[in-house]
């Protein structure tokens, strides 16, 4: 069962360029905290706020949550047949994906202002 | 036509032995599903720790809760395990170790670094 706009070479390329982001960013934030005496929470919103932080998880906000939808998007075609449950499902986790990307940045934007 | 076929047919996930490429295949999917449940509470934990002192505080407290303890365990070995069988799969990519034998070395080479990672990491962590 073919799925149009679903397919193809762009989620492709995608998956593996935030991929690349992802890995690079999850050692670099290992780093950070294992080099880091245990934070305060004033210390913790000044580095959230910082611009390049604040940047860069932004950036790795929308990596993470591109490559889950592509993932998980290529789990449920796999495992659900039917046009009508998968509708049912990507829209429940479109939903998932997008809320969580509205609430990640509000909270990236409310600690800069 | 009647062909003979003694193949086993099942479905039966239980039933089907996997070679080890498959084993890191299937736990690819499986970690990269968990991190994904996990994408809203964590969100809500990032948000809560920057809103102030009693936020922060709180986000320690949930996270120092048993279960949480238990379930962040699982996720760091979710992330672990999809960090390199995802490296394997983007050497693949640049057909790095495609013939079968280099294909299940590097599966099996995975689980091992996978393993000593997530020891090192797991009591650094928690300990």
């Amino acid at each position: 069962m073919s799925s149009p706009g679903l397919q193809g070479l762009r989620p492709w390329i995608i998956q593996r360029v935030s991929a690349v982001y992802i890995a690079f960013y999850v050692l670099y934030l290992f780093i950070i905290f294992m080099t880091t005496n245990p934070l305060n929470a004033s210390d913790w919103s000044a580095w959230v706020a910082a611009p390049h932080n604040n940047i860069s998880i932004g950036l790795f906000l929308i990596a993470v949550l591109w490559h889950a939808w592509i993932g998980v998007r290529d789990i449920v075609l796999d495992y659900v047949p039917n046009v009508v449950g998968r509708l049912l499902v990507l829209t429940i986790v479109g939903c998932i994906i997008l809320g969580s990307a509205l609430w990640g940045f509000k909270a990236l934007f409310t600690v800069i202002v | 036509m009647a062909v003979t076929d003694n193949r086993p047919f099942f479905l039966n996930l239980l039933k089907i032995r996997l070679p080890v490429t498959g084993f890191v295949s299937i736990l690819h999917r499986i970690s990269g599903m968990l991190m994904f449940l996990a994408i809203p509470f964590s969100v809500y934990l990032f948000d809560l720790s920057l809103q102030g002192h009693d936020g922060f505080h709180r986000t320690v407290e949930i996270l120092q809760a048993p279960i949480l303890q238990l379930i962040s365990l699982l996720l760091l070995w979710s992330l672990i395990h999809h960090f390199f069988a995802g490296i394997r799969y983007l050497l693949m990519d640049f057909e790095i170790g495609l013939d079968k034998k280099q294909a299940i070395q590097y599966a099996w080479a995975v689980f091992v670094i996978e393993a000593v990672v997530f020891v090192l990491l797991a009591m650094e962590i928690f300990l």
